[in-house]
């Protein structure tokens, strides 16, 4: 009953993310994808996503704190990040992603550092709501059930 | 003149007008309202021609104004040279005669007058000298001598002058001598006083009297007081001046004037006008005085008396010839001599007087006086001369002229009176005349000129509306025309919108209709809405086909695809329809088709689905037959006998003929193409009639059109078909026209000029089955489909044997097999057939291998509908081991009778209908089979067979090749059924129905499908199988959810960080040789190295930035390697930029594809198949 319980959590859970515009279905996809073969692949995927969204992070908040911006280079890292992001399915990550890019392009710091703000609070949101997903659904493996359908 | 003018200039704006309504104008009358819109739609049509129009005429009007003027000028001219001059010269010359005339008369009066006076001076002179002479003579003796010679004096004078009236001489004693002529008498008097009562003293005494006052000495009163004078009156012989007669006693005065000193009271010479008793014309009288020697007493005076008579009979001789009056009168006015013989005297009581001018009785004279005294009154010019040409008197033109002559003491006055008719009648008669004529030919002119203007401004007018309307027609052509341009573009430009939401209705609709939890209404309603939706796709698809045709928008791909298997998929798909109809499909299609050929493989096959489906449509029973033959320019002799032999109907080879020239001309050109001309022909019974009318023959490809109006009643469709048909068959290079045909039905012919892969153009020959010794026995109810595989199966050198029905079947088999010996069933065949069969002769013992007996049977020779179709089987189950059976079933065929032949091991079944691919796969099946029985030397292991033959893969035979690999995504132009097909096959694939019971039946038709889908290497979606794929990309994790994608789909896959990483992979070796021993290396072995090492990935997924080196370097280095080694491996782009300039910039250095990040898991599918079949297709051949 547990795992049931623990089962339809996960389900209302996951609707929740991908209502609230933090997932889309990239992420369904990457579900699709993993198998047997692979079986921790999106938590796979996931962390390497963390990995590379936190040191591009950090890049962006360097480059803004010196004096001679360049916004290029910066652009290249919010590019990357755009893309990782996209391919996890973290959209609300993505969408502050564009919305860089063009203050990039206008070169406002002022915005830029803005947005900094808001993707890194966006980035810290779309992490927990990640860990607390695959939190669930290692209980759910551990208790025995099924994972739900994709 | 002047009013029709204005008439044509008022005529000008109203033309005008008519020509700018044009046409309209009579309608506009009643609709008024309407005209201006109009007008205005006309105007720009119509200011060229108008504008031309006011330029004619303007022109003609000038023309005609000028012409006028010039007439005018003619007249004004012509008249005045003729009138006025001659008039005027007239005129000088009446003018010199009248004054000649008047002259004359004049010059007599003159002559006259001198002559008096001169006689009056002579006779002066002479009694001055006679009385001289007898100065002294105091004798009677001698008075009376003087006396007698003054009268012979007298006389002398006298008779000199023959116009004198009187002479007279009155002495100063009173005694008085004169001589008178009578004119009228002509005779002549002696006229004197009596001398007695004379005395010479007196007169003496009274001279000195005289002297003092010589007036008063001249008693006056004596003389006409002596009254007892007696005068005495002598007629004379007028010649000779003797005594003719008595003398008389007359009246003193009675006849003559005697000229008394009462005339001469200043001594000297007087003038009087003189009127005398007996004469009706006035005298002319003069008095001159005798003086004595002494000269201070008048002796006597001396008398002379003129008529004017000879002035008159002058003046009436020159009017005589003239006409006309003359007249003359006094300076007071009387009359002295006129022209005419009215009397010039008034008698008064005082006797005959003088008459004024005025009232002479001759009326033109008095009338001319009268005129005269009107005009000028009292105040004559100084010398009296008047000249005047224009007297109006009594209704007739007269010159009047006078003249004055101014005689001493007696002037004179003459006038003359012309009728002027005389001197300028003719003159003006003429004058008037040519007036009239050239006014009256002037106004015909203008008059005909004015209605030649009108004429022809009506005709241009009439000529301008033609144009008008002509313009407008034009126009509105040209409206018509853009419009239908219009039209097709429009079409043309919305087919892909039109046709998005048509698709994704009928898909959604497919997926409705495999929802579980549809009520069965709701599934009835459904369905029908699919039909209705395919249904109206399929019109859209044909309007919008014509109109991409219309407007060019067609371009016909050029792919490779296998047209024999396009068209057996075809026959397959209409067989399906055919069966319901009782109508064969035969597809005949000749070996030298060549397998592969270039072209639109979809538009051929819609030309196919057209004709075929037209043809069902009007075939209710007997066949379909569909003949293809190829016919290469370069193999022309192949033509002009077709391969297939049982092709010998005329027309067939009229039209072959005529194909030959065609190929003639198109040989040149299409040799370095590999150019083939395929040539089909559809063929079908039709229904009942003879077929198209010959006379529709050329119309039923017009769009719209059909060879009988009720065909849409009966059959349906829109007359699109065959429209479309042409058009994609002209765009093809070949022709589509109806031929002769001598049954009933159809006979459609084409062909189509198709470019062939040179490795294709060679003959594709199966493997010659003459060496295997196999007969044939087809048992199959349609006779046309029979024959024509028999003809093809003798055509390879096999024996083939036909049966129609059970009982024949039954019947060749029996005597084939079970009348002989278990072990060579084919002797029996020699001994039966062996007339026919001359070509198998020994060939049973050549390899010791028995022949084989494939017989195939249509299941509809077994009696389904009763259970006598089991003992058949049966039977024919007794006939295994020596005969192979195929199965032919049709589409319908019950899963039960299916169930039962795959028990009863039967596993060779085909699906109707049976062309060459399926005989051949059958065939094949069959000798293979026996290979393995003849390895195996076990005659009656039918299981072995049956394990041999694993369902799956004898079932393969059924796959229809239905569905090529070239048309997969451009079905839905084809037509609804195969559409459907296509729909739900890709509907199963994907979401592979979970309703079980659509399942089944759904996969009657699918599953040919489905499995020609998993049996096409390439086509499958999980078959990325084994293909080598190069991921460069720089983030982690797209990295690695791609290479998850592609390792699932089954491909491996190299990922590394960035371009260079890329580009080492591909040729870190090459790299590593060449910086080592770059220079040594030959060319040749590089490239060998490049394609070694390029092959080993058979794509590449690029993203395009990444550090280090991006997407595009990476690109343009590989490029630059691959260039001159002949090899492509495909780069597919990968970007999270999504715009096209993006996508442009990527094809530009090389890549190939190009995809969006994040990665759509289909389209990337997709994209990579396409490039990477390319390549397998290649590396087929």
């Amino acid at each position: 009953m547990d795992a049931l319980q623990l089962r339809r959590q996960l389900i209302e859970y996951t609707a929740e993310l991908f209502s609230e515009g933090f997932l889309d279905e990239q992420f369904t996809q990457l579900q699709q994808l993993q198998d047997e073969n692979n079986p921790d692949f999106v938590v796979e995927v996931v962390s390497l996503f963390f990995q590379d969204s936190e040191r591009l992070l950090n890049e962006l908040a360097k480059s803004l704190s010196q004096q001679e911006i360049d916004f290029k280079k910066m652009d290249a890292h919010v590019h990357q990040l755009k893309g990782s992001s996209s391919s996890v399915g973290a959209h609300r990550v993505q969408r502050s992603c564009i919305s860089f890019r063009d203050f990039c392009n206008a070169k406002n710091v002022e915005g830029c550092l803005e947005c900094l703000q808001k993707m890194k609070h966006e980035y810290s949101l779309v992490k927990d709501k990640l860990e607390t997903f695959f939190d669930l659904e290692q209980q759910l493996s551990t208790t025995g059930g099924s994972p739900p359908p994709p | 003149m002047a009013t029709p003018l204005r008439k044509v200039f008022g005529r000008i704006p109203g033309l005008a007008d008519g020509c700018t309504n044009g046409r309209m104008a009579t309608r506009n009358r009643q609709v008024p309202q309407q005209r201006d819109s109009e007008q205005e739609e006309f105007q720009h049509a119509n200011s060229d021609c108008l504008s031309s129009y006011y330029s004619v005429f303007v022109a003609r009007l000038a023309i005609m104004v000028m012409l006028t003027i010039l007439i005018g000028l003619l007249t004004i001219l012509t008249w005045h040279i003729t009138k006025s001059y001659t008039a005027k010269s007239l005129n000088n010359l009446a003018y010199g005669l009248r004054y000649e005339i008047l002259q004359r008369p004049v010059l007599r009066m003159w002559n006259i007058l001198n002559s008096t006076v001169d006689i009056t001076t002579a006779q002066v002179k002479l009694s001055e000298y006679i009385i001289r002479q007898y100065d002294n003579s105091v004798t009677q003796a001698e008075q009376v001598e003087r006396y007698e010679s003054m009268r012979k004096v007298m006389w002398a004078l006298f008779a000199s002058r023959r116009a004198l009236d009187a002479i007279t001489i009155n002495y100063r004693n009173g005694f008085v001598q004169a001589f008178h002529r009578d004119h009228r008498s002509n005779n002549a008097y002696y006229i004197y006083s009596d001398l007695t009562n004379y005395s010479i003293g007196v007169s003496g005494s009274s001279s000195a009297i005289n002297m003092a006052s010589p007036l008063q000495g001249w008693d006056n009163q004596s003389i006409h007081g002596n009254l007892s004078a007696i005068w005495y009156q002598e007629p004379l012989d007028p010649t000779t001046g003797d005594k003719i007669g008595k003398a008389r006693q007359i009246l003193p005065d009675d006849l003559i004037n005697i000229a008394g000193l009462s005339q001469v009271p200043d001594g000297v010479a007087s003038w009087h006008v003189a009127v005398s008793k007996y004469s009706d014309s006035p005298l002319l009288s003069a008095a001159l005085p005798v003086w004595d020697p002494d000269n201070e007493s008048i002796v006597a005076v001396v008398g002379v008396t003129t008529a004017f008579y000879s002035v008159g009979q002058l003046m009436r001789e020159l009017v005589e010839l003239h006409g006309g009056h003359i007249y003359l009168t006094s300076h007071e006015g009387y009359l002295l001599a006129t022209s005419t013989n009215t009397s010039l005297l008034i008698n008064s009581t005082k006797g005959p007087e003088l008459m004024m001018a005025v009232d002479s009785q001759e009326q033109v004279i008095s009338l001319g006086a009268q005129w005269l005294k009107r005009t000028y009154g009292n105040n004559f010019p100084t010398n009296h001369e008047v000249h005047a040409e224009n007297a109006r008197l009594a209704d007739q033109q007269y010159y009047i002229d006078s003249f004055f002559l101014n005689l001493k003491r007696l002037p004179i006055v003459g006038v003359i009176i012309l009728p002027r008719k005389y001197i300028m009648g003719k003159v003006d008669e003429r004058a008037f005349k040519t007036m009239v004529i050239l006014i009256s030919s002037s106004l015909s002119t203008l008059v005909v000129g004015c209605i030649c203007i009108f004429l022809l401004t009506n005709g241009v007018s009439k000529e301008m509306k033609l144009r008008a309307e002509l313009i407008s027609h034009l126009n509105a052509r040209r409206k018509a025309e853009a419009s239908s341009n219009y039209k097709s573009q429009f079409l043309a430009n919305m087919s892909h919108e039109l046709r998005t939401p048509m698709a994704a209705v009928i898909g959604l609709l497919d997926i409705l209709i495999c929802d579980d939890c549809l009520s069965n209404e709701q599934y009835a309603t459904v369905t029908q809405i699919r039909k209705c939706s395919t249904a109206l796709l399929r019109l859209l698809n044909n309007i919008l086909d014509l109109s991409k045709v219309e407007s060019g928008k067609l371009v016909l791909e050029e792919a490779e695809f296998n047209l024999s298997r396009e068209l057996e998929g075809l026959v397959d798909m209409f067989s399906v329809q055919c069966f319901t109809h009782d109508v064969e499909t035969i597809l005949d299609l000749s070996d030298n088709i060549p397998t592969l050929v270039l072209g639109d493989s979809a538009r051929v096959v819609q030309i196919f689905a057209n004709l075929i489906s037209n043809s069902m449509k009007f075939t209710t029973s007997g066949h379909i037959l569909i003949r293809g033959w190829c016919e290469a320019p370069g193999l022309l002799r192949d033509f002009v006998k077709p391969p297939i032999d049982q092709r010998k109907s005329t027309p067939a080879f009229t039209y072959q003929t005529k194909m030959k020239h065609i190929g003639c001309r198109k040989r040149r050109e299409s040799k370095n193409h590999n150019e083939v001309m395929l040539c089909f022909e559809i063929d079908d019974t039709g229904c009942g009639r003879t077929g198209i009318d010959p006379s529709k023959w050329e119309s039923v490809f017009e769009s719209f059109e059909q060879a009988d109006p009720s065909t849409t009643r009966l059959h349906g469709g829109t007359g699109l078909g065959l429209c479309i048909v042409r058009t994609l068959v002209k765009k093809m290079g070949g022709e589509i026209k109806v031929a002769k045909k001598n049954g009933p039905g159809t006979l459609m012919r084409l062909y189509l000029v198709l470019h062939t892969t040179a490795s294709s153009t060679k003959q594709n020959i199966r493997a010659n089955y003459a060496k295997h010794d196999v007969a044939v026995l087809l048992a199959v109810p349609g006779s046309m489909s029979r024959s024509v595989m028999s003809g093809w199966l003798c055509k390879n050198g096999m024996f083939t044997l036909e049966a129609s029905e059970w009982n024949g079947l039954t019947q060749i088999i029996q005597e084939l097999l079970q009348s002989n010996s278990d072990t060579v069933p084919l002797q029996g065949f020699d001994r039966q057939y062996g007339q026919k069969f001359h070509g198998m002769d020994g060939i049973d013992n050549r390899d010791g291998k028995s022949p084989v007996l494939i017989i195939v049977i249509d299941i509809g020779l077994l009696d389904l509908s009763t259970e006598i179709w089991k003992e058949q089987l049966r039977f024919l189950d007794k006939y295994r081991g020596r005969a192979k059976l195929a199965w032919m079933l049709n589409h319908d065929t019950s899963n039960v009778v299916k169930m039962e032949l795959r028990k009863k091991g039967h596993l060779l079944m085909i699906n109707k209908p049976l062309y060459k691919a399926k005989m051949i796969q059958i065939l094949d099946a069959c000798i293979k089979e026996r290979n393995s029985e003849s390895l195996k030397i076990n005659h009656n292991s039918t299981s072995s067979a049956a394990k041999y033959c694993p369902p799956e893969s004898l079932l393969e035979i059924d796959a229809v090749q239905f569905d090529g690999g070239s048309s997969d995504d451009s079905s839905i132009e084809f037509s609804d059924l195969r559409k459907e097909d296509i729909n739900e096959s890709g509907d199963r694939t994907s979401s592979h129905c979970n309703n079980e019971e659509r399942k089944i039946t759904c996969n009657k038709r699918v599953s040919p499908l489905q499995r020609s889908v998993r049996s096409n290497s390439c086509v499958a979606k999980e078959s990325l199988d084994g293909l080598r794929i190069l991921l460069a990309e720089d983030t982690p994790v797209l990295q690695r959810v791609a290479s998850i994608m592609l390792e699932k789909l089954g491909a491996r896959v190299l990922a590394v960080g960035d371009g260079l990483q890329a580009v080492k992979a591909l040729n870190c070796e090459l790299d590593a040789d060449d910086t080592a021993s770059g220079q040594y290396l030959s060319n040749e072995k590089r490239i060998s190295l490049a394609k070694m090492q390029f092959q080993s990935f058979d794509l590449i997924l690029m993203d395009c930035q990444m550090p280090k080196m991006d997407g595009y370097e990476a690109t343009k280095l590989i490029r630059k390697f691959e260039d001159g080694t002949g090899i492509h491996i495909p780069i597919v782009a990968l970007t999270a930029h999504a715009m096209s300039s993006d996508e442009a910039k990527c094809l530009e250095v090389g890549m190939d594809a190009y995809l969006t990040k994040p990665i759509d898991y289909d389209l990337m599918v997709s994209t990579i198949l396409s490039l990477t079949r390319r390549k397998d297709t290649t590396d087929e051949e």
